[in-house]
């Protein structure tokens, strides 16, 4: 039989994330005179209401003449709004960490463990077969592991880093999965290319078009009527056809008709529809009896045409765009503003901490562990300023501090954890940043000391992943302390008293240092044979203490600002010459 | 009650239903602060220049008020024409005691402008009005003040030659006045930090940031409950 094939093709290319970009049918009509040696002629294609949807514009495609063995054939355009094979492929970069949905960059310094989730669904009701799916895997990758198929068979080039998955078919609904698991790591913050997928396919028996398509033709086939008079006047009139041809032929109509001896219209004596298929040399007859004088003059009406049959397939290709994956990264700066600080001082201290997006990810969350040391006064909570993406944050955010005190002799943790961005001040973009404020207070720091006050930073995408992270070293940032000398001086003076055997000894203590001095002892020496009297202004009273040789008196100072000066004048009573020993002052 | 009135800069007017008082009515950029017929009876200069006395003779002249300063101070003034029975020397630690006002110097030291040299800034503890004022005029030490009881600290936090918000802070956290009044800003920036400062380091002392213009009043309810409003 002729064959009428209709091969037709879609194309289609998905989106980064599996959506439909475009889908494009075209179809090749082609007509195979399928004969060894007969021609067919006449050749009409018949497309009648079925060319809905294609490029063909009228319903009778004519293909003329078709030699043996030949071929004709017309391309043609098909509208579709979806292929017959679906490709869905789901990138998912942390696939240690349960989400609802897939998580969509690779965090900065971490090694990632992706997980390459590739789907096919047979969307129509033949099956498919000649699945072939080609997924190239970026560079970025390593530990490449077919971790599970549902059919056919799967396996990773790594000299070519493609995965071939192939060998299997997909029933009329059903779909078919591949699972790949990887280990990403990157190197920079630059976004990456998570490698393509091209799949091809075949669909046999399967068209996109509704064409139904049918033909008509001739080809080498005999008819005509055989007039036989059996009796005077009587004659046997048979209508004979034969196919000549090696090919199957269809005899659709056969009518035969009689003149009148004496003239009129012609009657019809053979009107049959038998749609009878003939074989090669086959024939075909019909007769009929009729009275007349002299050779009934007939005529005859046949209509047949070669047989055909219609083979059709869809042949597909799916090209997925390959999906870009961010990476998230982040930097941060820590400034104290003093940096240093003069020791044995109280000193406020404003500190800003700075975490910039430096990747090419949005940012959901910021964590800030800052430790600060002893020796400062944390902040409270209602003086922390917080500023995202340069404005100021009045949004919710979990602060905590540890110990949840303001004791400046205990270091403390500050943690600051802005968390849901997307769903406040919109997520944070590359090249934004998190900044935070607040002051402590240098709590008479030592010079001999060192006051380290290392951070750590994290940030995470939406959905949550793997944790991108910076920090300082262990002893990093350290407050400055500068030393500020301590001077404190102490002058006595001894002077004559009122009566005899009285003296006045004026003691003058004096912080003459950039410091303030703290725990200031002042010990001063009556000789034996005098005794303390009194003291001006008596609030400065000392504290007497029996010695070999006398007493020592001792003042004691808890603080000592710079220019702070003490002015005592102590009396004291006694016989024999007042000995001047030099007052001793020490402090911290 | 005693209402204590800013005029800006270092210079306050306290005044309470005895007397009143008027601190360094300084003169800046040519300009004096509190107008010549300003009526006080007492004025205090913790220092010899003028952006501590300003025009103190003028006033005391107008008003017949006293003029209290150190040695040095009362001699400027004393140049300027001041009447040498209104002049009174402080002496540190000498307090002068008048009905309703006792005001106790102490020696503190303020930088030169231009040479850096220090030079005797008196510190004043003022009783007045049920109150105790701590006023540091244009110190650069506090002395004793650390270690005074004080209802309210006025201090300054200008820096360069007086105090930075540092030492007015720390002061602050120290003494533990009810109020820190800051003074001697040579910005607006630094009085906000005095006072987030102080709000954030000291437990017991609020921080008052006053505008030129503004008037405080402080008073003991019921005799013993701390009380302020600010105009």
């Amino acid at each position: 039989m002729v064959v009428i094939d209709l091969e037709e093709s879609e194309k289609t290319v998905i989106g980064e994330l599996s959506e439909l970009q475009s889908a494009e049918a075209t179809g090749v009509l082609s007509i195979n005179n399928v004969s060894e040696q007969n021609r067919i002629w006449n050749v009409r294609v018949l497309l009648d209401d079925t060319r809905g949807r294609t490029t063909f514009e009228e319903d009778v495609l004519h293909a003329g003449e078709i030699d043996a063995g030949s071929q004709w054939r017309t391309e043609y355009g098909i509208e579709i709004d979806a292929p017959v094979l679906t490709l869905t492929e789901v990138y998912d970069t942390c696939s240690t960490v349960e989400s609802e949905k897939p998580h969509w960059a690779y965090a900065f310094g971490k090694e990632n463990p992706v997980r390459i989730t590739i789907t096919v669904k047979n969307e129509c009701d033949g099956q498919i077969d000649d699945i072939a799916v080609t997924k190239w895997i970026p560079p970025e990758l390593d530990n490449v592991v077919i971790e599970s198929m549902e059919s056919g068979n799967a396996n990773y080039d790594p000299e070519n880093r493609q995965v071939v998955w192939n060998d299997f078919i997909v029933y009329p609904g059903e779909s078919s999965t591949l699972v790949i698991t990887a280990t990403a790591t990157v190197e920079d913050s630059s976004p990456k290319d998570a490698g393509k997928i091209l799949v091809t396919y075949r669909a046999e028996g399967q068209q996109r078009s509704v064409l139904a398509p049918d033909m008509t033709a001739l080809t080498d086939f005999l008819t005509g009527i055989d007039t036989a008079e059996t009796e005077p006047n009587q004659w046997e009139c048979t209508l004979e056809c034969s196919n000549e041809s090696d090919l199957m032929v269809r005899l659709d109509r056969a009518e035969a008709y009689v003149e009148p001896e004496g003239g009129g219209e012609k009657v019809k004596m053979i009107d049959e529809a038998p749609a009878l298929e003939m074989e090669p040399n086959a024939e075909w007859s019909k007769m009929f009896e009729i009275e007349s004088k002299s050779p009934p003059r007939c005529t005859h009406d046949v209509v047949y045409t070669p047989m055909r049959t219609v083979t059709k397939r869809v042949l597909g290709t799916i090209e997925k765009v390959p999906q870009t994956i961010p990476v998230y990264q982040i930097d941060y700066m820590k400034e104290f503003d003093p940096p240093s600080v003069a020791s044995f001082d109280k000193t406020p201290v404003e500190v800003t901490v700075e975490v910039k997006n430096v990747g090419s990810a949005r940012l959901n969350e910021v964590t800030v562990e800052d430790h600060l040391p002893d020796d400062v006064m944390p902040p409270k909570r209602e003086h922390i300023t917080v500023w995202v993406k340069g404005e100021e944050y009045t949004g919710d955010y979990e602060f905590s501090i540890e110990p949840d005190d303001q004791d400046p002799e205990k270091p403390h943790t500050l943690t600051f954890r802005i968390t849901g961005l997307k769903d406040t001040v919109g997520e944070l973009e590359p090249g934004e940043s998190i900044k935070i404020n607040y002051a402590i207070m240098a709590w008479r720091n030592r010079p001999e000391k060192e006051y380290p006050s290392p951070i750590h930073c994290t940030a995470n995408t939406y959905p949550a992943g793997l944790i991108t992270e910076i920090g300082s070293a262990p002893d990093g940032h350290k407050l400055g302390v500068i030393y500020k000398k301590r001077r404190i001086a102490v002058k006595k003076g001894i002077n004559r008293g009122a009566g005899a055997g009285e003296y006045d000894v004026v003691i003058v203590v004096e912080n003459k240092g950039e410091v303030t001095v703290e725990n200031v002892v002042v010990r001063d020496w009556i000789p034996a044979g005098f005794e303390f009297q009194s003291v001006d202004p008596p609030e400065e009273e000392p504290s007497l203490q029996s010695a070999e040789d006398g007493t020592d008196l001792i003042w004691r100072w808890a603080r000592m600002s710079p220019g702070d000066k003490k002015k005592m004048v102590v009396h004291v009573r006694g016989e024999g010459e007042y000995e001047r020993r030099e007052p001793v002052v020490t402090s911290d | 009650m005693l209402r204590i009135r800013y005029f800006g800069h270092s210079t306050f007017a306290l005044e309470s239903a005895e007397t009143s008082l008027l601190l360094n009515p300084g003169i800046w950029d040519g300009e004096p602060v509190v107008p010549d017929d300003f009526d006080v009876r007492v004025i205090a200069l913790t220092h010899h220049m003028d952006d501590a006395v300003g025009n103190a003779t003028a006033i005391a002249e107008n008003s017949k008020a006293w003029i209290l300063g150190n040695e040095r101070t009362i001699e400027r003034v004393r140049e300027q024409g001041g009447r040498p029975w209104l002049l009174h020397v402080l002496r540190p630690e000498e307090p002068y005691t008048i009905p309703g006002l006792s005001i106790t110097p102490y020696s503190l030291q303020r930088a030169d402008p231009d040479t850096g040299e220090r030079f005797e800034n008196l510190g004043l503890y003022i009783e007045m009005g049920s109150m105790r004022v701590g006023y540091l005029g244009d110190t650069v030490v506090r002395g004793p003040f650390g270690q005074l009881e004080m209802d309210i600290l006025i201090t300054p936090v200008g820096g360069g030659d007086v105090f930075p918000i540092k030492d007015a802070v720390s002061l602050c956290i120290d003494a533990a006045p009810r109020l820190g009044i800051p003074a001697r800003a040579s910005s607006p920036d630094q009085v906000s930090k005095f006072a987030k400062y102080v709000d954030q380091f000291s437990s017991s002392t609020v921080p008052m940031v006053m505008e030129p213009g503004q008037v405080l009043e402080v008073m003991w309810a019921a005799g013993n409950e701390f009380r302020y409003t600010l105009s």
